[in-house]
C-alpha cells in the first residue's frame, strides 16, 4: 500500500479545529468581485435615480466618426447590472472550467445550426449594446421620408431606407434589438434566479416550506399576466421598466418547478449526505452542490425563456401597450404594417431581424439540451 | 470434452469501435457447453465475461459492438453467421437471458402475468388464456407462493428475490436449452441469494437445461458449477472442471481472485494494480503485470497458449505450465496454497458446526 | 477495555416513519425500521451490523450520526448524548463522526474535482486556508493509495475502487474519531473488496478509529470486524465478538445467515438453511418472536413432536389463517388450472381443495399424529368455506407456540455475548439471565 511510501508532509491529527470554529465567512475572488461590481452598478444606479433630477448625458463626447453619447435610464441600469452579472455567472466559469467548457464546445460545435445562430446573435448582442451608444436615438427626419433601402433605389446614408416621419431603419432596428435584448436578458435573468432559487429552496427543504412555495408557483403560472400588463399601462402609460418588471415576476413558475424536481433527484444522491454528514448548513449544500448540479437545466431554461420574452414584448409593443418612446421591432412592424404596399421595408426588415433572433435563440437552447443533458455525459 | 456440445464457442473476439479507439472486450474465446452443464464465468468487471454472453445471441448494442471473428455453434448451428431473424427466433425461445438487476429488468406498467405471457406468446402459438395459465405454472415453478393470484400483480408488490424468480419464470416460458444468467445474484441479500441459487439448480434438474452463469464470486461458483472459465482482461486464464478449479487452482489469477475473498480466511490478500488496457492491450500474458510468479517471458509474445495443468480436463493459459518452466513455483508456492486451503477449512468447519448441531 | 467509557454508545435507539393518510396528515400506523438497537463502538474497534435488506441497518446508521432525528433512544458519543446537541455541537460531532456510503458513483458531486470533494469537509468546518487544505488533500490520497496530483481529475476518471478510496479520504481529512460505513463495498467486484477493507484496517490502526460497519455480507463482517450485531427487524437479535458469533452462533437467523454465505468449497454438500421467503413489513412486524414467521427452528407446541420442516410448513399455513391473508381464491383456481375435470370454482369439491392446500404449503398429505391432523383437517374445510376466523380460531386452540405468544429475553450467554433467542431460555444450563435494561 501507499500507505508507508508517503512521507507525513501534515500530520492530520494535529489540526486544532477550535481555531476554526470561528472563522465563519469565507471568500474567494469570483464572490467578492462580483459582490463589488454588483454593488458598484447598484450604487450608481440608486444615485442616479435620487439626486439626478434630469436625463443628461453622463458622458458625451464627440469622436471623430460619430458622437458617443451615454444618457442611461432605469432600464440601461438594469441592463447593465445583468450583463456584470452575465459576466461574473456565465463568462467566468466557462473560463475557469476551461476544460469542461472545451467538452461542451466540442459537443456544441457539431449542431451547424446552433453555431449559425450563435454567430448571429453575437451580432444582434453587439449591435444592441454597442449600437445605441454610438448611433443615439432615430431622429425624424421630414426632409427624407419613406427612402427606399439601398439597391431599391434608396441611398447608403441610409442602407435599411426611411420611415414615413423620415427615422433611419437602420437606426430604428439597432435600437429595436437593444430593446429585444434588454427584455430579453433583464426578464429572463431575474426570472430564472427566483425559480432556481425558489425550486432549489422547496426540492431540499420540502415539508411545508416546498408546499407553500409550490402553491404560489401554481398560482402564479394560472395568473393572468397579459389583464395585469394591459391594465398598468392604461394606469400608468406604457413603461418598458413596468413591462421588464411584470414579466420578470410572472414569467418564472414553469421554471421553478422544472428546477425543483431536477433538484429533488439530485437531493437523494449521496454526495449530498456526504455533505450532510460532514457538517455542511442547507445554504451551502444548494448553493455548492444542487444550483450547480441543475445549472444545465437552467441554462438550457433560460435560452428557451429568452425569445417567449422578446417576443411578448414585441406582441404587447404591436398591440400599441408598449413604451410610445421607445422603437422597438414590436413597435415598428406595427408602424409599418398598413403601408407595406408603399413602404414595405419598414415593417419586413426589423420583422427579418425578429424572425431571426427569436429563432436563432430557440437553435440554441435545443443544442445547448443537447450538449449539456446530463443523462448524454459519460 | 464431449465430442458433440450444445453450445461451442471458438475463438470468439468482440470488439467495441470508440472514439478513443477499438476496445477488445473479448479477444479469443473458447469453450464448449455441453447437454444439461452448469458452466460458470468467473472474473472481475472489465474482464469481457458480460460480452462474451451477450455475443452469443448478439443482445449487445451493435454498432459500436461488433463480432469481429470465432464461431459460435449451438447445437450444429452457426449462430454468426445467422440473419437476424434467425437469431431473434433463438434469443428467447432456445437460449434465454436472465440479468443482474431485477428492479430495471421488469416493466413497471405491465403486470407481472403480462410479461410473462408476452414471453411465451413470443414464441408459441397459444391463446391468451392458456398463456396465463401457463405464466401460473412457471411462477408456481419458480416457487412465488399463491401464483395464481400473485400473476397480476405489478412488479413493485413483489420484492426484490421475487422479481428474480418472476424473471427467471420469464426466461423458462419457452423451456430454453440454455440460460445465460448475467450477474443474477450480485444485487440480492445472500440469505436470497441462495434461495435463487438452489432454484437455478432444481429448475436445471427438473428441465435438463445447461445454464451459463456469470459471476466475480468464487464463492457462488463452487456451489453452482460444473466446470469454470477464469477470464481477464478479455482472454480466458484457465478451464477447469470445478473440483480441479478449487482443489489445484492453476493460474496466478485464480489464485489470487481465491485469496482475495472476504470473510474466507484470517488474512485477505488484495490483487493490487490494475487491468490492462484494453484498448491497447499489453505484450504476452494479459495478468503478467500483477502477477507475483511473471518472469521477462511473461511479458513478451502473446497470451500463453493452454497447457494441462493437474488433470485432462483442466488448461492453463500460463507459460510457468510449459515443460520448459516448472509449474510447481506456482502450485507449490505455500503462501498462497495455505491460505486457499485455510480458507475453506475455516469456514467449512464454521458452517458444520453452525447448520449441523440444531437440525 | 471495558472500564474505559466506548466512544460511541447507542442505547435503546428508535426510529420510527409515520404513515399517513389524508391532508391532515394524520398518522395511521408507523414504520419501525430501528426498534430498539444497543451498540457501543471503542476506540480501534471494528463493530459490525448484519442483516437483509430491510431490517432497518441502514437507518440505524443515519440516525446515529443525527442525519435523521431519532424517535427515541440516546446515542451517546464521549459519553454525551448526542440526541440533545445545540446546533453548534453537532457541527462540532458531525467533524468527529465521519460517513462513507455505498454507491460510489453517486457519492461524489460530478461538478467537483475529486480534490474540492475531498477537501469539503474541511472548508465546511471552517478551514479558509486553500493551500493548506490542498495539501491535507494530496496527502490524504496518497495515504489511500493514490496520488496527490489527481485532486484535480473529476470523479468520473475514476473506477468505483479507486472513488471508494476517495471516499476514505474524505471521510479522514477531518480526523474523525468515528468512521460509519454504510455497506462499503457492496457494490464492488470481490477483488477489489479485498483491497478497501485492507485499507480500512490500516488506517484504522493509523488513526485508531472506531468503525461501524453496516452489510449485508457476512464475510465482509467477519474479514474485519472486532464484534457483530445481527439485525432483523430493527432489533439486534444476537450481538457478540466475531469469532464467537461465527463459531457458536445463538440464535436460529445467524445461523442461517452463516450458511447462506458462499463457500469457496465445491465439496461441501448441500445441507444449509435457506430461509423461507423475505422479510416481513415493519410497518406491522410479527408478534412475540419477529423472526418466528421465517424461523426454522421454531418451537413446537408442548407434546408434539413433528418433523422440523413439517413443523415450520404447518406453521407458515397457520400464520396465513392467523392473519386472515390466505388467498382462498388462489387455491381454487390452482385446482381449477392444475387439474383436469374442473371448469369452474363452484365444482371443486373438498378433497380436490385440501389437496391442492397441503401441496400449496408443502404439509404432507397426513400427519403422524392423530390429533394434529384431526385439527389441520377441521380448520381446511372451514377455510373451504372461506370462515377463516373460525379456522383460525381452532388452530390457535391446538397449534400455540411460545415463538408467537412471547417476545424472547435478551440473555448473556457469555460476558460480551448476548441473542434473544426462546431456544436459548430453553436451553437453561449455561445461562445468566440478562440484568434490567431500564437505564
Amino acid at each position: 500500500m501507499a500507505t508507508d511510501t508517503s512521507p507525513d508532509r501534515i500530520e492530520i491529527g494535529q489540526i486544532d479545529w477550535e481555531e476554526y470554529e470561528t472563522g465563519r465567512f469565507n471568500f474567494d475572488r469570483k464572490t467578492v468581485g462580483s459582490t463589488l461590481s454588483l454593488l458598484a452598478v447598484g450604487l450608481l444606479w440608486l444615485y442616479d435615480f435620487l439626486f439626478v433630477a434630469e436625463r443628461h448625458p453622463v458622458l458625451e463626447q464627440d469622436l471623430i466618426l460619430f458622437e458617443l453619447s451615454l444618457t442611461p435610464n432605469n432600464v440601461d441600469w438594469l441592463f447593465g447590472l445583468t450583463l456584470v452579472a452575465l459576466f461574473w455567472y456565465v463568462v467566468v466559469p466557462l473560463y475557469q472550467n476551461k476544460r469542461m467548457t472545451m467538452y461542451y464546445w466540442s459537443k456544441f460545435k457539431q449542431n451547424t445550426a446552433a453555431i449559425w445562430s450563435l454567430g448571429f446573435l453575437a451580432i444582434i448582442f453587439v449591435m444592441g449594446t454597442v449600437g445605441p451608444l454610438i448611433i443615439g436615438h432615430p431622429e425624424p427626419n421630414w426632409g427624407n421620408p419613406n427612402a427606399p433601402p439601398v439597391f431599391f433605389g434608396g441611398e447608403w446614408a441610409h442602407p435599411f431606407g426611411t420611415h414615413r416621419t423620415g427615422e433611419d431603419i437602420l437606426e430604428v432596428t439597432i435600437t429595436g434589438a437593444q430593446v429585444s435584448l434588454q427584455v430579453g436578458l433583464i426578464a429572463t435573468l431575474f426570472s430564472i434566479i427566483l425559480a432556481s432559487v425558489v425550486g432549489a429552496t422547496a426540492a431540499f427543504s420540502g415539508g411545508w416550506i416546498d408546499e407553500v412555495l409550490m402553491r404560489f408557483v401554481d398560482l402564479l403560472m394560472t395568473f393572468p399576466t397579459f389583464f395585469l400588463i394591459v391594465l398598468l399601462v392604461y394606469i400608468y402609460g406604457g413603461s418598458l421598466f413596468l413591462l421588464i418588471v411584470i414579466l420578470a415576476f410572472t414569467g418564472w413558475g414553469g421554471t421553478a418547478r422544472l428546477v425543483r424536481s431536477e433538484a429533488l433527484q439530485r437531493s437523494e444522491e449521496s454526495y449530498i449526505q456526504a455533505a450532510e454528514a460532514a457538517g455542511a448548513g442547507k445554504a451551502y449544500i444548494i448553493r455548492r452542490h444542487i444550483l450547480p448540479n441543475v445549472s444545465n437545466t437552467i441554462i438550457t431554461a433560460a435560452t428557451l425563456i429568452i425569445p417567449v420574452m422578446i417576443l411578448t414584448e414585441a406582441v404587447l409593443a404591436f398591440l400599441g401597450f408598449g413604451d410610445p418612446n421607445i422603437w422597438s421591432w414590436g413597435r415598428i412592424i406595427s408602424d409599418g404594417r398598413n403601408h407595406l404596399a408603399t413602404a414595405w421595408w419598414v415593417a419586413t426588415i426589423p420583422g427579418i431581424f425578429l424572425f431571426f433572433t427569436v429563432l436563432s435563440f430557440n437553435f440554441l437552447g435545443d443544442a445547448l439540451r443537447d450538449a449539456l443533458d446530463p443523462r448524454h455525459e459519460t | 470434452m464431449s465430442s458433440n456440445p450444445l453450445l461451442s464457442v471458438t475463438n470468439l473476439e468482440t470488439v467495441f469501435h470508440t472514439g478513443e479507439g477499438t476496445v477488445y472486450a473479448v479477444d479469443g474465446v473458447s469453450f464448449d457447453v455441453d447437454q444439461g452443464e452448469t458452466v460458470c464465468i468467473v472474473g472481475e468487471s472489465g474482464s469481457g465475461k458480460s460480452v462474451t454472453t451477450e455475443s452469443i445471441t448478439r443482445i449487445l448494442q451493435m454498432p459500436p459492438g461488433e463480432i469481429a471473428g470465432g464461431e459460435i455453434i449451438f447445437d450444429g448451428q452457426n449462430v454468426t453467421e445467422m440473419s437476424d431473424d434467425e437469431i431473434r427466433k433463438i434469443r428467447g425461445g432456445r437460449i434465454s437471458h436472465v440479468f443482474q438487476n431485477p428492479q430495471s429488468a421488469l416493466n413497471p406498467v405491465y403486470t407481472v402475468g403480462a410479461q410473462i405471457r408476452e414471453a411465451i406468446q413470443a414464441h408459441q402459438d397459444l391463446s391468451k388464456d392458456a398463456a396465463r395459465e401457463r405464466a401460473i405454472e412457471l411462477l408456481d415453478e419458480v416457487g412465488i407462493p399463491e401464483a395464481a393470484s400473485r400473476v397480476d400483480d405489478y412488479p413493485h408488490e413483489f420484492s426484490g428475490g421475487m422479481k428474480q424468480r418472476a424473471i427467471i419464470a420469464m426466461a423458462l416460458a419457452c423451456e430454453p436449452d440454455l440460460l445465460i444468467a448475467d450477474e443474477p445474484t450480485t444485487a440480492l441479500d445472500v440469505t436470497i441469494e441462495s434461495q435463487i441459487l438452489e432454484l437455478l439448480m432444481d429448475l436445471q434438474e427438473e428441465f435438463g437445461m445447461s445454464i451459463i452463469f456469470v459471476t466475480h464470486d468464487l464463492g457462488v461458483v463452487a456451489e453452482i458449477a460444473d466446470r469454470v472459465i477464469v477470464m481477464y482482461a478479455g482472454k480466458v486464464m484457465e478451464r477447469a472442471d470445478v473440483y480441479d478449479l478449487y482443489d489445484s487452482p492453476a493460474h496466478p489469477y485464480t489464485r489470487a481472485l481465491l485469496n482475495c475473498l472476504p470473510g474466507a480466511s484470517g488474512t485477505i490478500e488484495p490483487i493490487g494494480g490494475t487491468l490492462p488496457s484494453v484498448t491497447n492491450p499489453p505484450d504476452g500474458c494479459r495478468f503478467a503485470d500483477r502477477c507475483e510468479y511473471a518472469i521477462d517471458d511473461c511479458f513478451v509474445g502473446d497470451q500463453p497458449e493452454f497447457f494441462q495443468a493437474t488433470g485432462p480436463d483442466h488448461e492453463v493459459s500460463c507459460i510457468h505450465y510449459h515443460d520448459m518452466y516448472d509449474s510447481s513455483v506456482v502450485l507449490e508456492d505455500t503462501a498462497g496454497e495455505g491460505t486457499a486451503t485455510t480458507a475453506r477449512e475455516t469456514t467449512a468447519g464454521a458452517h458444520s458446526e453452525a447448520g449441523g448441531d440444531r437440525l | 477495555m471495558s472500564a474505559e467509557t466506548p466512544l460511541l454508545e447507542v442505547r435503546n435507539l428508535k426510529k420510527h416513519y409515520p404513515i399517513t393518510k389524508g391532508i391532515l396528515k394524520r398518522e395511521i400506523g408507523r414504520v419501525r425500521a430501528v426498534d430498539g438497537i444497543d451498540v457501543s463502538v471503542r476506540r480501534g474497534e471494528t463493530v459490525g451490523i448484519v442483516g437483509e435488506s430491510g431490517c432497518g441497518k441502514s437507518t440505524a446508521a443515519t440516525t446515529i450520526l443525527q442525519l435523521e432525528k431519532a424517535t427515541d433512544g440516546q446515542v451517546l458519543f464521549d459519553g454525551e448524548d448526542v440526541t440533545t446537541f445545540s446546533k453548534r455541537e453537532l457541527k462540532r460531532f458531525r467533524r468527529r463522526a465521519q460517513m462513507i456510503f455505498q454507491d460510489p458513483d453517486s457519492s461524489f458531486d460530478p461538478r467537483m474535482s475529486i480534490g474540492e470533494s475531498v477537501a469539503e469537509p474541511l472548508y465546511v468546518n471552517g478551514m479558509n486556508d486553500r493551500a493548506r487544505r490542498r495539501e491535507i488533500v494530496g496527502t490524504l490520497l496518497e495515504k489511500v493509495g493514490l496520488q496527490a496530483s489527481d485532486a484535480d481529475r473529476y470523479p468520473h476518471e475514476f473506477s468505483g475502487g479507486q472513488k471508494q478510496r476517495i471516499g476514505l479520504a474524505r471521510a479522514l481529512s477531518v480526523n474523525p474519531d468515528l468512521l460509519v460505513a454504510d455497506e462499503p463495498v457492496s457494490a464492488l467486484d470481490v477483488s477489489i473488496q479485498a483491497e478497501i477493507l485492507s485499507i480500512m484496517q490500516d488506517l484504522q490502526d493509523e488513526f485508531g478509529l472506531g468503525i461501524l460497519i453496516i452489510s449485508h455480507n457476512l464475510g465482509v463482517i467477519r474479514e474485519i470486524c472486532d464484534r457483530v450485531g445481527v439485525m432483523y427487524l430493527g432489533q439486534i437479535v444476537e450481538e457478540g465478538p466475531t469469532d464467537e458469533i461465527f463459531t457458536n452462533p445463538q440464535h436460529p437467523y445467524t445461523r442461517a445467515l452463516i450458511s447462506s454465505i458462499p463457500v469457496p468449497d465445491p465439496h461441501r454438500s448441500r445441507d444449509e438453511v435457506t430461509l423461507s421467503g423475505d422479510v416481513p413489513s415493519p410497518a406491522n412486524p410479527p408478534v412475540g418472536c419477529r423472526f418466528h414467521t421465517r424461523c426454522p427452528e421454531i418451537i413446537q407446541p408442548d407434546g408434539y413432536s413433528f418433523e422440523q420442516a413439517t413443523w415450520r410448513h404447518l406453521m407458515d399455513y397457520i400464520y396465513r389463517v392467523h392473519d386472515q391473508n390466505i388467498d382462498v381464491e388462489s387455491i381454487f383456481e390452482g385446482v381449477v388450472t392444475e387439474q383436469e375435470g374442473y371448469d369452474d370454482i363452484e365444482e371443486v369439491p373438498l378433497e380436490a381443495f385440501e389437496t391442492r392446500l397441503r401441496e400449496e404449503f408443502e404439509i404432507p398429505p397426513s400427519l403422524a399424529d392423530g390429533t394434529a391432523e384431526q385439527t389441520l383437517t377441521d380448520s381446511i374445510e372451514l377455510v373451504f368455506a372461506h370462515d377463516l376466523e373460525e379456522a383460525s380460531a381452532v388452530l390457535s386452540a391446538e397449534f400455540e407456540t411460545v415463538c408467537r405468544q412471547e417476545k424472547p429475553a435478551e440473555i448473556h450467554i457469555e460476558e460480551n455475548h448476548r441473542a434473544s433467542c426462546h431456544l436459548i431460555e430453553q436451553d437453561t444450563t449455561a445461562v445468566v439471565e440478562s440484568p434490567a435494561t431500564d437505564d
